[in-house]
């Protein structure tokens, strides 16, 4: 498996940028994802490394081969990048029996006919697809025709794998399963995989690391975690679920002695101490991040945590896994996950509390 | 102090990657020369099928002799067609064409509807029946109704006067009446292909809603059914409009005897009928309609831009269908009266006329073979079989062929040139067939003595395949638009190069689509009478003008004995098509 480097890789649709100046290394053996919003620029990226698509600007290598130089005019075709490629709709050729489709990347490159069998019986199996091997393939699942387009991907030990969406087409249960047989299969096989999708769930559960993109732009890389909990800015950070993003101005701030800062911020009717990636002057405007997860509400007056805002209850919505609590506070309405056992009565004056390593500062 | 962290570019300058490959790779690595010189093949072949025809049109209606005599240029065609009598052919052919548009949409949307959108019985079967009046050559049920409805000897009007005891004929085919009705007979199916699909196709729910919303069955047809039709109505009867101004079979049967002229007709006249042949006044006179077609064509674009067929998907749902109680069997009645008029009653005469001594004279002892042993004895039908057999197998692939390739690179690439040869293979939609033979009547004629064309059936061959491009176009176009772009790219990451993913995805993908439109062209070289009559020659002829030339010398008996024959060879054809590529498009 090979490596994959985007270096200020662009694309242009006659005046329109698709894909900005990216730059990008994916390590051997790693997960990547590209994650972002509706017409971001992911297909784009990802075409551009199949080689489906020309960058207009900058250069892609896989390995050690550079296939793509936009300056120098150098093109390698798709045919010769040696990648395998999960397309959204599958693109399983309704033509074929399943095994002709897991068998096409290799009678194209003109293996002997026991080579072949061996090696796509292996990737049928290796996808629990080897009792379909001779079904035409029409008559497959959704979720069927996706382990296929794997097994198909999979069968020539290509230098990367790359996935657009491969999961949006299923129901919600089989989506989770089935990305979860693939990130081990993936781990298991060491396999370099590029996978673009618009779930942040699947893209977290899946990825060694998140590239979140914007407008053609890579706004943040970075472990799922560290994305999901330290978001270099109020994009990322509104990216991932519902958080309450609240304005506040620094009154001091310091080196907590681990990686990050110690900031004490003070909002409207709040005040209290949060982390933050950078060290942040005096009076510095800056939006503090609290995850609806990470808060708690308790009875009026009752503080024990490192911050907190006093207001009532406004709405309380069951939600089966959690309780949604809306609690109206001076600053603004503060959006609460409680245990789904908790009991609120609407009109309650409560206080919402948070610990100091739940809350995040990004600079406006 | 600043700590960094998730720089997005970590470690990239850590191994400076190398450019691969040698410089041959490199410099092929588009394939950009290969794919210029095929382009200009392609376009010298399409600029020769459609541009130069073009060219010769408007150098022969400015040249004062025919093809390949010394004269001088100058305006007279187009001043001898400018005269009140054009004006009166003019009116004729908009008027017979509006005539007989308005009466076959109204038909073709009722029955459409019928075989769509009801529970009538037997629907699949009807629907071959009533489609199958298009692919018979006009020219047979020209000759037939000819014989059906001929004042004097026909046999309705035998059986009118029988039966009433009068003596005027009940109807007379040598008439505006004919001419309309004889179009009609092929405008219908030719409609009802068009828009069955349509129908078919239209998500229900978009009705259903309609009545949940308190709408009556009559309200929702036409608040809702009817316009979310309207794009495909008004596409339909403007094609059905410009086909009508086309026709030349109607009209030559049944206008000329009538004194009726229209533009095809009046063009064919210019040339075979007259003492000397006016070719500048006849390509003039072509050159005036394809002004004409072009104002059309331009209007037809202009009435369908912006108009969005999306809200009819094909997809998913099978249509809801109307139970219509016992009135289902009128329906049904209906629709197998139309296939008896259109189809069986022409048979009918056809043999009625190939076994008796003399048409119009049917009694038992006039019962004779002696027609079919003089047209099997015939070495020139013989010949017209060969060539016609020949022109059809070799022509419908041929232009297939050419659609496939335009087809595949106006939609699926982004070549430079690519829509310049797209409005090439698009050009002879505008020229009538007539039109188109005028042109290459005089574009062989001018083209050097080394490549004799000019008289052979090859002549005929390229002449057809220029007709029948934009259709094969058409027909590749759709079905390059129903596979994804997904199954293609697929293949070429998997390491398959573009010649190999043509080969084993596109073309294996693509060739039902194929053999539909190569049917359709076939047919289409059957029934080919326009350009034929004025570029064959004596050892080119089709079986269309052999057949024109026996009924000009009144052999309407022989006619009958070779028009069955090609009746039946068209029914044999459609059958194939029907069982064979039906059943292999179904199992994909
Ligand atoms: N062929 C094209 N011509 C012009 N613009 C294009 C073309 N393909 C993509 N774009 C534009 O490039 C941008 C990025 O498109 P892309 O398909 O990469 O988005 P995406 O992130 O994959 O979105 P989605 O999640 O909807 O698939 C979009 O604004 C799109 O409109
Ligand atoms: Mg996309």
């Amino acid at each position: 498996m090979a490596s994959v480097t985007l270096e200020n890789v662009s694309r242009m649709y006659g005046a329109v940028t698709a894909v900005d100046n990216v730059n990008l290394k994916i390590k051997s053996g790693e997960f990547v994802t590209l994650l972002g919003p509706s017409g971001c620029g992911k297909t784009t990226t990802l075409r551009m490394v199949a080689g489906l698509e020309k960058n207009t600007g900058g250069r892609i290598s896989i390995g050690d081969n550079v296939v793509s130089d936009a300056d120098k005019g150098y093109f390698v075709p798709s045919e010769r990048r040696r990648l395998g490629m999960v397309f959204q709709s599958y693109a399983i050729w309704p033509h074929m029996t399943v095994f002709d489709n897991v068998a096409y990347p290799l009678r194209i490159r003109r293996r002997p006919d026991t080579e072949i069998r061996d090696r796509v019986m292996n990737a049928l199996r290796l996808v629990e697809m080897d009792q379909y091997a001779e079904r035409p393939s029409p008559a497959l699942s959704g979720g069927q025709q996706q382990r296929v387009a794997i097994a198909r991907a999979l069968v020539f030990e290509p230098e990367v794998l790359l996935l657009d969406e491969p999961l949006s087409n299923l129901d919600a249960r089989l989506r989770t399963q089935m990305g979860d047989d693939f990130r081990a299969l993936q781990q298991r096989l060491k396999i370099t995989a590029l996978y673009v999708t618009h779930d942040q769930a699947e893209a977290m559960a899946l990825s060694d690391r998140v590239v979140v993109m914007h407008g053609g732009r890579i706004l943040q890389v970075g472990a799922p975690e560290e994305i999901y909990r330290r978001p270099e800015n109020r994009q990322v950070a509104a990216f991932f679920g519902t958080p309450n993003l609240l304005n506040a101005t620094v009154k001091d701030c310091r080196p907590n002695g681990g990686q990050y800062y110690k900031l004490s911020v003070e909002g409207q009717g709040w005040a209290g101490d949060c982390h933050a990636a950078t060290e942040m002057p005096k009076g510095a405007d800056v939006t503090v991040m609290v995850r609806p997860e990470n808060l708690h509400v308790r009875n009026a007056g009752e503080v024990n945590g490192d911050l907190s805002w006093s207001g009532e209850v406004s709405q309380a919505i069951f939600r089966g896994s959690h309780r949604s609590i809306m609690v109206k506070t001076p600053a603004q309405t503060l959006h609460v996950e409680a245990s789904s056992l908790s009991h609120v009565d609407i009109g309650r004056p409560v206080t919402v509390a948070a610990p100091v390593e739940a809350a995040w500062a990004v600079r406006n | 102090m600043t700590i960094i962290h998730n720089r997005p570019l970590d470690d990239i300058a850590e191994t400076a990657p190398t450019l691969g490959g040698n410089a041959f790779t490199r410099a092929f690595s588009g394939g950009s020369l290969w794919r210029l010189i095929g382009m200009l093949v392609l376009i010298l072949l399409l600029g020769f099928l459609t541009i130069y025809p073009l060219a010769m049109l408007l150098y022969g209606s400015l040249h004062s002799t025919p093809p390949g005599m010394a004269g001088e240029f100058n305006l007279n065609g187009y001043r001898s067609i400018m005269t009140t009598q054009n004006l009166i052919v003019l009116a004729n052919t908009v008027g017979i064409s509006l005539a007989k548009t308005i009466p076959s949409l109204t038909i073709a949307v009722f029955l459409a509807w019928i075989v769509a959108r009801t529970d009538t019985p037997f629907r699949g079967a009807l629907e071959v029946l009533i489609t199958l009046p298009f692919f018979i050559p006009p020219i047979l049920t020209a000759m037939a109704w000819g014989m059906l409805a001929n004042p004097q000897v026909g046999v309705i009007n035998m059986v009118w006067r029988w039966a009433t005891g009068a003596t005027d004929p009940l109807v007379n085919i040598y008439s505006y009446g004919g001419v309309i009705w004889h179009m009609c007979q092929y405008s219908i199916p030719f409609l009802f292909l068009f828009m069955v699909d349509a129908f078919r196709a239209m998500d229900p729910s978009l009705e259903e809603s309609s009545r949940m919303c308190g709408a009556s069955r009559w309200t929702t047809f036409r608040k809702i059914t009817l316009l979310l039709m309207l794009p495909v109505l008004t596409s339909s009867f403007m094609l059905s409009f410009i086909k009508g101004i086309e026709t030349f079979e109607s009209a030559l049967f049944f206008g000329l005897p009538a004194g009726i002229k229209v533009i095809t007709t009046d063009i064919y006249e210019s040339i075979n009928h007259r003492a000397t042949p006016d070719y500048q006044y006849a390509t003039s006179l072509s050159f005036a309609i394809m002004g004409l077609m072009f104002l059309l064509v331009i209007w037809q674009w202009w009435m369908l831009r912006g108009k969005s067929f999306q809200t009819v998907t094909g997809k998913g749902f099978r249509p809801s269908v109307m139970e219509l109680g016992p009135w289902r069997w009128v329906t049904f009645a209906i629709c197998l009266m139309f296939f008896f008029i259109t189809v069986v009653l022409p048979i009918g005469q056809l043999m009625l006329g190939s076994f008796f001594r003399f048409f119009g004279f049917y009694t038992y002892d006039m019962l004779t073979l002696e027609h079919y042993r003089a047209v099997f004895a015939n070495s020139e039908f013989w010949r017209a079989v060969r060539n016609t057999m020949m022109l059809g197998l070799l022509g419908a692939t041929a232009t297939m062929a050419l659609g496939a390739i335009v087809a595949y690179i106006s939609v699926r690439t982004r070549w430079r040139g690519r829509s310049l040869i797209d409005g090439m293979a698009w050009l002879p939609w505008m020229m009538p067939g007539m039109v188109l033979g005028v042109g290459f009547l005089w574009a062989f004629a001018m083209l050097p003595g080394p490549i004799p064309i000019y008289g052979t059936v090859w002549a005929l061959l390229l002449a057809y395949i220029a007709l029948g491009t934009p259709v094969s176009v058409r027909v590749m176009t759709g079905a390059y638009h129903q596979l994804s772009y997904d199954l293609e790219e697929c293949s070429r990451v998997h390491g398959a190069s573009w010649f190999q993913t043509m080969w084993r995805i596109m073309v294996a993908l693509a060739w039902p689509a194929f053999a539909v439109g190569w049917v359709l062209t076939f047919f289409g070289i059957m029934r080919e009478l326009s350009a034929s009559i004025l570029l064959y020659s004596v050892g080119s002829e089709t079986l269309a003008v052999v057949l024109m030339k026996l009924w000009a010398n009144g052999n309407a008996e022989q006619v009958s004995v070779i028009g069955l024959m090609m009746m039946l060879l068209v029914i044999v054809f459609r059958w194939v098509q029907l069982s064979f590529i039906k059943s292999r498009i179904s199992k994909l």
